[in-house]
């Protein structure tokens, strides 16, 4: 395991932050953290880093106990923050050798490594620039930089894209899949579930600083009664039809809202069928139709009863 | 490692406008402006020489005794009158009337003063004319009565003035009352370097930023991060401080005195006091910058008004009625470390002031050290 954490337990006063929270991630995976705001994820990530204190629990990262002067793992650790954690004084380069340097003494290899992470944040042609000269995407990236540029076997990102345009976001998870490639084990916190589902092999969902549901995101999606969802675009359909709707086989639920008709069905192969043959058979007029598989947050939904990003 | 972040953190420091402004270029201009409006305080202090006239006619040709006093008084660098001769009485009232002349004498049977005013010129030339009264009047009258005493040494004893009290001066210096604004001044810019220190415990504590989260999760020591830091805060306001120095004694010709080393050293713990108290404040106190930044400008400033900067008086009345205040205030240790260094022969004095500064510094570090030392926090 490369961090193992067994009932760690988090009080800010009255307020428990995190509730006998346990994980175990492995050599290797992208580990993604997933909860709304406010659900723990990083004070889980502070408490493993020893940054934070904690009441109770237990916290080893490469088979030893994690404490603040663990120098041997920390230099093994990159820390990708939250918030944007550079210096405003220092230009791009300058940012990334500063922090490369408090990991890395030779300076030839850390000049390479310096170099190697600029390329790989795409910012060689900013090297130069001070971070307030930086865009929103570009100072995430240099954030990146900081953080991965000595080589860390083990890199936490806790939200990296926050207030990232598009063409940044991809730009950033696209980075992570090749660090994860090139041999470094992800831990990724975000509230956004596009990008876990996209990016993680592995899942925790959590919620009040409880793991509420864990594993691949095939896994989670298994552990819920939906199986599709369908959307139909229909101006006129009756309460009876409705009821005859919800009454076929396979269909957990229906609901009709601003004009859509939102058909929820359990696991199986015909659903779509199904309900193209009740609309011909009742006459029912259609536009566009489409159907969805279920999401992580159709999960935190069935699980919670709220919505990821409530 | 140390080099490294020493390096860094002097980029880092020294690419602080605003807190280069504050900490040299204010203390610069300040300096400037107390130069413009204090350089003429202590010639207004010195004697001036009065304007005055004697009307020169035959009573006064005649006076020889009265004529020689008014001549002798009135020559050699420490002269009483800017005497003038009036050939007749209308003359002198011109000249008083066009304020050419503070008041101006007529001999006679007694001696005359006439002035159109009243103030200090005035006044020293009545108390002139009263003594010169008195004492030709006893020699007048010593002489009817017993003309032997002038065999004896009589005009030689009136001449002569003996003074029963015994003057000390503390130090060969001259008084300057100006100078102490200018060693307030320089404590000032030593008090604002707390806000280099206060920076350094600001990128070093996990709890306030972000980039001191990164810091505290490298492989380095915190307190080594924080050591190498500090240094270069240190260097930088020792260097600020001595240019400052430099301004004022080579450029607006502030006499420090003739202990140039003791003067350097001074600059060197006053730049470790703020920087240290400075990283005191900042550890302390658990708010946001802002309020760090205002707890520091008022300490200073406090600091500064009761050492004397804005009101001259304030230190003496401060050391005269409430003595401990003057020795628990980091700003007058350090202008008192000043000015004991130019005005006293004896160092005993500087010896107390630089003493108590040490305390503080190892107050300020060991209480930063307690605190920035946790290794955890409880929230971040």
């Amino acid at each position: 395991m490369i961090i193992h954490v067994k009932n760690l337990v988090k009080r800010f006063g009255e307020l428990v932050a995190l509730d006998h929270l346990s994980l175990d991630i492995k050599e290797g995976e992208i580990f993604g953290l997933l909860g709304p705001n406010g659900s723990g994820k990083s004070t889980a990530i502070n408490c493993i880093l020893s940054l934070l204190s904690y009441d109770k629990g237990e916290v080893e990262i490469f088979g030893k106990k994690m404490t603040p002067d663990a120098y041997d793992i920390k230099r093994d650790i990159g820390i990708v923050m939250q918030n944007v954690a550079v210096f405003e004084e220092l230009t791009v380069y300058e940012n990334i050798d500063y922090f490369c340097g408090l990991y890395v003494r030779n300076k030839a290899e850390r000049k390479r490594l310096v170099e190697e992470a600029l390329a790989f944040v795409e910012l060689e042609d900013f090297r130069k620039f001070y971070p307030k000269k930086l865009s929103g995407g570009l100072l995430r990236r240099l954030n990146i930089a900081c953080g991965i540029a000595h080589k860390p076997k083990l890199i936490i990102l806790d939200e990296p894209t926050v207030a990232v345009d598009p063409q940044s976001r991809n730009k950033i998870l696209e980075g992570i899949e090749r660090l994860n490639a090139q041999g470094a084990t992800i831990v990724y916190t975000s509230h956004y579930m596009e990008e876990v589902e996209q990016l993680c092999t592995r899942i925790v969902i959590m919620d009040k600083g409880r793991v509420i549901a864990s594993g691949t995101k095939e896994e989670l999606k298994a552990m819920i009664t939906l199986g599709e969802k369908i959307t139909v675009e229909t101006f006129s359909i009756d309460e009876e039809q409705l009821i005859k709707l919800r009454e076929l086989p396979g269909i957990v639920s229906v609901e009709h809202v601003d004009k859509r008709l939102i058909i929820k069905s359990g696991k199986g192969t015909n659903n779509l069928e199904t309900v193209l043959d009740f609309l011909k058979t009742h006459e029912i007029g259609f536009g566009r139709i489409y159907s969805e598989l279920p999401t992580l947050n159709d999960v935190f939904l069935e699980i919670t009863g709220k919505q990821l990003r409530d | 490692m140390f080099t490294h972040i020493f390096i860094y953190r002097f980029k880092c420091l020294i690419r602080d406008k605003q807190l280069v402004f504050w900490t040299l270029l204010f203390p610069i201009l300040l300096g400037t402006f107390f130069y413009m409006a204090f350089s003429n305080l202590n010639n207004e202090e010195t004697f001036q020489p009065i304007d005055a006239a004697v009307v020169n006619d035959s009573a006064y040709q005649h006076d020889t005794q009265f004529k020689s006093v008014m001549e002798n008084v009135s020559k050699g660098k420490d002269r009483l009158f800017h005497l003038k001769v009036a050939s007749n009485r209308e003359e002198a009232e011109k000249w008083l009337k066009k304020d050419k002349i503070k008041g101006f004498f007529t001999s006679g049977e007694v001696i005359k003063l006439t002035v159109k005013d009243t103030g200090i010129s005035q006044s020293i030339m009545k108390s002139f004319a009263d003594q010169y009264r008195t004492s030709s009047s006893m020699v007048t009258s010593i002489v009817k009565e017993n003309p032997k005493a002038l065999q004896n040494g009589l005009l030689n004893d009136l001449g002569n003035h003996r003074t029963y009290v015994k003057e000390v001066t503390g130090g060969s210096a001259e008084p300057n009352n100006v100078l102490n604004y200018f060693y307030s001044l320089i404590a000032m810019a030593c008090l604002y370097g707390s806000f280099w220190g206060m920076k350094e415990v600001t990128d070093i504590q996990a709890d306030i930023t972000d980039r001191a989260a990164r810091v505290n999760m490298a492989p380095v020591h915190k307190l080594k991060a924080f050591l190498a830091g500090s240094c270069a805060a240190l260097v930088i306001l020792f260097v600020e401080i001595l240019i400052l120095l430099a301004y004022l004694r080579f450029g607006l010709n502030i006499s420090f005195g003739n202990r140039a080393g003791f003067v350097v050293l001074t600059a060197l713990v006053g730049s470790v006091l703020g920087v240290s108290f400075g990283a005191f404040i900042s550890a302390l106190v658990k708010k946001g910058e802002g309020l760090k930044i205002a707890l520091l400008m008022v300490a200073t400033m406090a600091g500064s008004f009761l050492s004397g900067m804005m009101f001259m008086n304030m230190k003496y009345l401060i050391a005269a009625y409430v003595p401990p205040l003057a020795w628990l205030n980091p700003v007058n240790l350090l202008t008192d470390a000043f000015y004991a260094l130019y005005y006293y022969d004896s160092l005993h004095r500087y010896a107390l002031n630089l003493g108590m500064m040490f305390l503080f510094i190892i107050f300020f570090c060991t209480g930063t050290y307690l605190i920035v030392r946790r290794r955890k926090y409880a929230s971040i």
